[in-house]
């Protein structure tokens, strides 16, 4: 019978343990609490970053960068994946889009990383941290969620408005006014302005300064940019004149960098991987954000961003051609520039139109072909739209070890000092200031070697051919021409008849995007209203 | 017409010693001798007669032995023994359920001996049903059993290919062949919508769920029962793992005796069944053409890429298919050595199995031992273990069927030096060459260590009836997976990935039995309290730039970069065989705790009438903090053996009847540690070029969690008529889920895209009906037939609690969980058709969708269900033919009425770039095909193909030879036989595409490695005894 009180022992044991013995505490992943201690805070910071990176690279639809370019006055598609149809063939353009989705599930996820840190940052009680670092903390949260907000409110108009974490699920979402939409963008980014250090306040790591980390001009420009798509354009003029006037930037007048000694010019330094920083050299730079190659330094990109793909020309296919550095590596051609960009923006002499800057021409570059080998290559039938089609430089890379190159490695210059430039010649063509206006414009046209213009011609519409002439390949030109809601005109005037995928069906309705069909479904208990015409 | 017969045909004798089930029945035999002996000796004059009642070599208990003219009657005890008064020239009666009630003349003896015939050996049976062992005739669930000369003679790689087909109500799929895959299992339809729908597997009593083995781990020739638990009378007793159905398997065990040694062996041969043969190089070029013409674009060459030119001008082409497949053989031996004394059982065996793939680069191995021992310690005291190792092996890189079938046919396939060319259709880079996957390095194998032990106590003695087992078991399984991409196979810096993994896992569960007659009325309960653990730790990391392809996987530390990542990422989302948490990213554990206690009531009376009750409470950590953590399932079982009433005696035709009926609740604890946990997710950036981590939103978790619940109801009869000619069972049932714990998705506007949820009711209900007859037994020659038929239907009732379908996550109430929802094809559009009030994008070529919402547009509005993705009905059907010693045993296997998406069909925009197979036409303005869109046809709206997945497959052909006893007696074998099997001879489906059965990824859906199609083998094997 021992046995029998062996057996009673061990019923007593398991009856006694039961409460710890289900309890779960897990082993390996984090949770909202560890934002409450300054290292834990200063990850989730770093996860909005990562959360931004993602929309830049973005591959599960390689024409991802597409959809912000073809069907506008900028491009047309000539290789398309499939994602970008529906923005060229509007008539295609419906509720489940997939950009539209991609765009709103993307923002939303960025306005909860930033809705839990300021919910955590400012609750009463913390502490630990300093008042500088809380503000810091706090200005970078509302930076990003007015990053977020901006492109809801340009792409979707008036969005459900969330600025509280969820900590259940909540399906009775109802769209905001665009007005209050527009006022907690100004607010949060007015907020920014206030608690980010300036640039040359940043944090450092071990390796410098963290230029990549929100400064307070960047939270201005964008509230420019959010100023005058509300039409408030002396406020836009004073951030941007607080950003000019700062003396923290100053536009690139001459070569510099890694490339410095090979052929190029002031302006195509820019971008050349390695240069594209503040702490490279970059006197323009006021957001980039950076990237490595992930085979040599882990997390170095979040993705496989597609730009290079898209840009650049499938020279490849040419016999006698071999993919290589100086040709930015391997593009697919997935769309080309319009005929308005390549023939008719750019006066004479504008280096921003220079070899270095848009490519036109190809010299046979196999060793293997030594027939051709060296020679010029000719233009035969569809060479110029699918195959040696003219691009942009601005996103030529290249890496050794892979040549096939998938992923595009190069930093994103998302602000920079070019821009705020126009951004305030478009506030002053608002305010009517046109003298002004030029004066701003004439500041790039003279770094670019281009004819200075004059009041008379100061327009919006000069501003937005302005904004191409400087920002092609940069700017999201999408959202420019939503924003200044001259996507239709432009489109007509400019690029509506390519000799590929040309611009169909376009109607206003295309100056919104249509609210994913699928939150429509998903938010049961209320009406998400749609957009008209969807 | 031939009655001969009754008694259990076994196939082959010799084997059937060692695959019956495993009751110490000699023990039993041997104290009943004993007793015969002393009741001999006082043997009484007169009236009073002594009797013994047997089966077979078994003493039979509880058989009612009446005088012919008088009332009362008397009961055989647990040695068949009786006692009773009587006239000597008295007339007996003796009758029990399940066997054949037998009236003996007494003639002036004073102590007979009878044995009784069973009725229907299927009732006599003793059979595993989770806990315990019953008789077939006293259990009121729905239990099946897999028919045990499926196990015995049909080779199979793993257990669940037996069952696949021959048990009503289970259907088993294979979603790929890969060599080493296991089949997807489902008992009775799908009722979680997002949890696991797998039955839940018990190997001799401890889990194979849950512990991360596998049913590779079980060498076929050990087991010697499997029994499938249906409904929730027989199911309940599992509790929280209950829903999903159970199966129970039990090896084999030693009995007294000569040692049996048993050899069996078999080589199979593998191909592809049904070979999608590509375009060939004619085929190919008009494609381009067409292509070139159909997208408006200038053709500047014969075909699309420059590298294919050289070929082509010398019209040489390549069989890629031919190329990456090969000759698959499977070869198997398993020895195993059984026997003992009386006290001191064995049961020892060793398999080894190996397996090359019918596609290159595909294999599979495997080695296992095992030791089941069982030692009676003292006269009340018996201890005893079940262990074994497993080793499984599925290395190598493997050959690339889904780029095999895009290659061109003018593509080059080997470098001059006699390397694979990387890229065959340059400067086509989508699509590397197939055989690529050679060349790089792919260890991944598991290995299962199991030992399991059991002590049991009778306390005869002091409380006759009771009995106390404790069973404790541990587990250890280790994973590994490396893999290494060299220059090569064209990665320039190479790259090596790591994977380990270790699941341990412990069960305790004492248990306490009470088994007693009181006159009519018999009692057995069992009660159980057990605790549970397992815990599991995983790391995985990738490491890129080795400065040449010396090192490999073998040091990663030598690279320039090394990241905690997920293995696999880069070939297949899918994990591969055996490691079911391949997706973790660098080190992961977790750790899963169960506590449970159950009772269990079995109370019969008169053999007649028959009731269980079952209570089960779990507490699983896995619930939500905010609740108790803790089910309760109850049960309630009844049964009425029709055939033994008194009524029913004139009833000659019936020689078993028995209605039974149960209803029951289980569950389902569907979820994994920390699924109720809000957790973040941890991120790689960079910041001035160093590493920096971040966290991001990741699982929004949800406290309040708790079990999914199935109540179910079930109304089956079994029968035997005609002397058990006609045996079979037929089941009713029904049952409703609720609580379901859903992966609903939310709007993206919470920042989450899908939180877990108790939401949701599902209901099930099906008939199955299994149907065994003898159609012709003769003294030299039989047929039989056995035909199995189930059909369920199942639907979604609610999702969120107020009865609106979720479009979204394509759930519709009224229908069921997996349907095809897409838009309805009418055709294709033709030259001169006005599309504009359809479909007004559409061109002529493109798909004709129908326009359901009349709005003159085709939107997402317009579809509509199209189909369910899993079977209305199926259907197995076996016969078998004996001519003395040959045997042939044909079975077809059916699944209709389901469809499923035809990614053969789907090339989206690729369809100019690559070889298509000559099955899958394309419109052009001549030909008007109102099937095929054109070639311009980009599926830009993602439509998914659809089709009719059903099929009829000749699944199996067996035939074989049992010598005869006489020939071998002089070589001391004691039983021998030979056969061939041919497996998936020949299938008949509309579906158009590989084979209905697979999962066919696309390109892009990165699960190439499981794109390997049924295999049509023939095998040849011999089953020796030695004595």
């Amino acid at each position: 019978m021992k046995l029998l009180i062996y057996i009673f022992s061990v019923l007593v044991f398991l009856c006694g343990c039961k409460k710890s013995y289900l309890a779960e505490t897990p082993y390996s992943t984090y949770s909202p609490a560890t934002l409450t201690d300054s290292l834990g805070f200063e990850a989730a910071v770093d996860g909005m970053y990562y959360q931004v990176s993602i929309y830049y690279t973005y591959s599960n639809h390689q024409g991802w960068p597409s959809v912000w370019q073809v069907g506008t006055d900028v491009a047309f598609a000539t290789q398309p994946e499939g994602i970008e149809v529906p923005y060229y063939n509007y008539a295609t353009l419906i509720s489940t889009d997939a950009a539209a989705d991609e765009e709103w599930t993307w923002a939303y996820e960025l306005i909860s990383d930033a809705n839990n840190i300021i919910a955590n940052v400012e609750k009463p009680g913390l502490t630990g941290l300093g008042a500088s670092t809380v503000a810091d903390i706090d200005g970078e949260a509302h930076f990003m969620r007015g990053y977020a907000y901006e492109q809801l409110a340009i792409c979707f108009g008036g969005v459900p408005l969330v600025t509280q974490p969820l900590t259940g699920p909540k399906t009775n979402f109802v769209r905001a006014s665009l007005d209050s939409v527009n006022a907690l963008i100004a607010s949060d980014l007015q907020f920014a302005a206030g608690a980010l250090p300036d640039i040359t306040a940043v944090p450092s790591n071990s390796a410098g300064k963290l230029y990549g980390r929100a400064n307070k001009y960047m939270a201005m420009q964008l509230l420019a940019e959010c100023y005058i798509r509300m039409k408030e354009y002396s406020q836009a003029e004073a951030q941007t004149q607080a950003i000019l006037s700062s003396g923290r930037f100053s536009l690139v007048q001459s070569r510099y960098g890694v490339h410095a000694s090979q052929p190029g010019d002031a302006f195509s330094d820019m971008f050349v991987y390695g240069n594209q920083r503040r702490s490279q050299g970059n006197t323009e730079a006021i957001w980039v954000l950076e990237q490595q190659n992930p085979n040599t330094t882990a997390g170095g990109s979040s993705g496989s961003g597609q730009q290079r793909r898209n840009w650049g020309a499938a020279y490849y296919k040419e016999t006698g051609m071999a993919i290589c550095d100086s040709l930015g590596g391997r593009g697919i051609g997935r769309m080309r520039l319009s005929n308005w960009v390549l023939y008719n923006l750019y006066d004479s002499g504008d280096m921003r139109n220079s070899e270095w800057n848009i490519r036109r021409h190809y010299w046979y570059n196999d060793p293997t072909h030594p027939a051709l080998y060296g020679q010029p290559v000719p233009y035969n039938n569809s060479d110029t739209i699918y195959i040696l089609c003219p691009h942009t430089t601005k996103w030529y890379c290249f890496d050794p070890n892979d040549v096939f190159g998938y992923a595009t490695i190069k930093d994103y210059i998302i602000m920079r000092l070019g821009e705020t430039y126009l951004l305030q010649a478009e506030a002053q063509v608002g305010e009517g200031h046109l003298a002004d206006a030029a004066a701003s414009i004439n500041v790039l046209r003279t770094r670019a070697g281009a004819p200075a213009v004059s009041s008379s011609q100061m327009t919006l519409d000069f501003v937005l051919d302005e904004r191409a002439r400087e920002l092609i390949g940069e700017e999201n030109r999408r959202m420019t021409l939503m924003r200044t809601g001259t996507l239709v005109s432009r489109v007509m005037s400019l690029n509506s008849a390519s000799v590929v995928n040309p611009v169909t069906n376009i109607t206003s309705k295309a100056l919104l995007l249509p609210i994913p069909q699928n939150e429509i479904y998903l938010n049961k208990d209320a009406m998400l209203t749609q957009n008209p015409g969807y | 017409m031939a009655l001969a017969g009754l008694r259990y045909f076994a196939v082959n004798p010799a084997k059937r010693t060692i695959m019956r089930n495993c009751l110490p029945k000699e023990k039993v035999l041997a104290l009943l001798l004993l007793c015969l002996v002393f009741s001999t000796a006082l043997m009484a004059q007169h009236t009073t007669i002594h009797g013994r009642v047997v089966s077979g070599d078994s003493a039979l208990s509880n058989v009612t032995v009446m005088v012919r003219g008088a009332t009362g009657a008397v009961q055989t005890d647990d040695n068949g023994a009786f006692t009773l008064d009587a006239d000597l020239h008295a007339t007996l009666i003796f009758s029990r359920v399940g066997f054949q009630t037998l009236t003996v003349g007494l003639n002036g003896r004073h102590s007979v001996e009878v044995s009784l015939v069973p009725s229907n050996q299927q009732m006599a049976d003793v059979i595993v049903v989770g806990y315990g062992t019953q008789k077939r005739a006293d259990v009121t669930g729905a239990v099946s059993s897999v028919p045990k000369d499926r196990l015995s003679e049909l080779p199979v790689t793993n257990l669940f290919q037996a069952v696949e087909g021959s048990v009503a109500g289970v259907s088993v799929s294979n979603t790929s062949s890969v060599p080493g895959a296991t089949p997807n299992v489902l008992v009775r339809g799908q009722n979680s919508i997002t949890a696991n729908s797998g039955p839940y597997v018990v190997v001799d009593g401890f889990p194979l769920t849950g512990t991360n083995g596998s049913i590779n781990d079980i060498n076929p020739n050990d087991v010697a029962s499997v029994e499938v638990l249906k409904d929730a009378s027989a199911t309940a007793i599992y509790g929280t793992n209950g829903s999903n159905g159970v199966i129970l398997i039990t090896t084999k065990r030693g009995k007294p005796g000569k040692p049996v040694i048993q050899v069996n062996t078999y080589t199979g041969f593998d191909k592809l069944a049904h070979v999608l043969e590509p375009r060939d190089g004619p085929s190919y070029v008009q494609k381009y053409k067409d292509f070139m013409t159909e997208t408006k674009q200038v053709q500047t060459g014969p075909v699309p890429n420059q590298s294919e030119l050289a070929n082509y001008n010398a019209a040489k082409t390549t069989d890629w298919i031919k190329q990456v497949t090969q000759q698959g053989v499977t070869t198997d031996n398993s020895l195993s050595i059984s026997g003992g004394s009386k006290d001191v059982r064995y049961f020892i065996s060793g398999e080894y199995e190996k397996q090359k793939g019918a596609i290159k680069g595909y294999q599979y191995h495997r080695a296992g031992v095992r030791a089941n021992l069982d030692i009676d310690v003292t006269n009340f005291l018996t201890i005893g273990t079940s262990t074994y190792y497993a080793y499984n092996n599925y290395d190598g890189g493997q050959a690339n069927l889904l780029f095999a079938t895009a290659m061109s046919p003018y593509g080059v396939e080997y470098n001059p030096d006699g390397t694979y060319n990387i890229y065959p259709m340059y400067p086509e880079l989508l699509y590397t060459n197939p055989l690529l996957g050679l060349y790089t390095t792919n260890i991944n194998h598991t290995s299962t260590l199991s030992g399991n032990g059991y002590a049991e106590v009778k306390f005869g003695g002091v409380v006759k009836g009771l009995k106390y087992r404790l069973n404790a078991g541990s587990s250890y399984l280790p994973a590994a997976i490396y893999t290494y991409t060299g220059r090569d196979a064209y990665n320039l810096l190479g790259q090596a990935t790591t994977y380990n993994s270790e699941t341990n896992h412990y069960l305790v569960e004492n248990i306490l039995t009470y088994a007693r007659d009181f006159d009519k009325h018999h009692i057995d309960f069992t009660g159980l309290y057990s605790a549970e653990q397992r815990k599991y730790f995983v790391d995985a990391y990738t490491a890129t730039g080795f400065v040449n392809d010396l090192l490999t996987y073998n040091n990663i530390g030598a690279a320039a970069t090394l990241t905690p990542t997920s293995i696999y990422e880069q070939y297949a989302a899918t994990p591969p065989p055996g490691n079911p948490n391949a997706g973790a990213k660098g080190s992961y554990q977790s750790k899963y705790n169960k506590l449970s206690q159950m009772a269990r009531i079995n109370y019969s009376y008169n053999d007649r009438y028959l009731l269980t009750l079952t209570a089960r409470r779990d507490g699983s950590s896995v619930f939500g903090a905010n609740t108790s953590k803790y089910g309760l399932f109850p049960s309630a079982a009844v049964g009425w053996n029709i055939a033994q009433e008194s009524f029913m005696n004139n009833v000659r035709f019936v020689s078993n009847l028995k209605l039974r009926g149960s209803y029951g609740k289980t569950g389902n604890q569907a979820i994994d540690p920390y699924g109720t946990i809000t957790s973040d997710n941890s991120v790689q950036n960079t910041m001035n070029g160093l590493t920096t981590i971040g966290v991001i939103g990741g699982t929004l978790g949800n406290a309040d969690l708790h079990w999914e619940s199935t109540t179910q109801a079930n109304i089956g009869l079994d029968f035997g008529f005609f002397q058990s000619r006609i045996t079979g069972n037929l089941d009713v049932y029904h049952s409703n889920t609720s609580g379901l714990i859903l992966s609903r998705q939310i709007p993206s506007i919470t920042g989450y895209a899908s939180i877990l949820d108790n939401v949701g009711k599902t209901q099930n209900e099906g008939i199955e009906f299994t149907l065994t007859t003898r159609n012709i037994v003769l003294k030299d020659f039989r047929w039989e037939t056995m035909l199995n038929f189930s059909a369920n239907k199942n639907k979604i009732v609610d999702l969120y609690g107020n009865h609106k379908s979720d479009t979204g996550n394509v759930w519709f109430i009224g229908h069921p969980i997996g349907v095809v929802y897409d838009y309805m094809r009418q055709g294709v559009w033709q030259q001169g058709e006005d599309p504009s009030k359809q479909d007004p994008t559409a061109l002529p070529g493109d798909l004709k969708f129908a326009d359901i919402t009349n709005d003159g547009k085709v939107t997402a509005a317009d579809k509509t269900i199209l189909g369910q993705t899993s079977p209305k009905w199926t259907g197995g059907m076996t016969n078998t033919f004996h001519y003395r010693g040959f045997h042939l045993s044909v079975f077809i296997q059916t699944v209709q009425g389901l469809t499923k998406n035809d990614n053969d069909l789907n090339y989206v925009d690729e369809t100019g770039r690559r070889n298509t197979p000559a099955a899958v036409g394309y419109w052009t303005p001549a030909n008007k095909s109102n099937f095929w869109p054109a070639l311009s046809y980009f599926n830009t709206r993602g439509y998914g193909y659809p089709m009719n997945a059903s099929y009829t497959r000749l699944k199996n052909v067996t035939l074989s030879y049992t010598f005869p006893d006489k020939e071998l007696s002089t070589a001391h074998i004691s039983g021998l036989t030979i056969y061939a099997t041919a497996l998936n001879l020949y299938t008949w489906t509309k579906w158009i595409g590989w084979d209905p059965e697979d999962n066919y990824g696309m390109r892009g859906s990165t699960t190439w490695l499981s794109n390997y199609p049924e295999v049509r083998s023939i095998i040849f094997g011999v089953n020796l005894q030695l004595r």
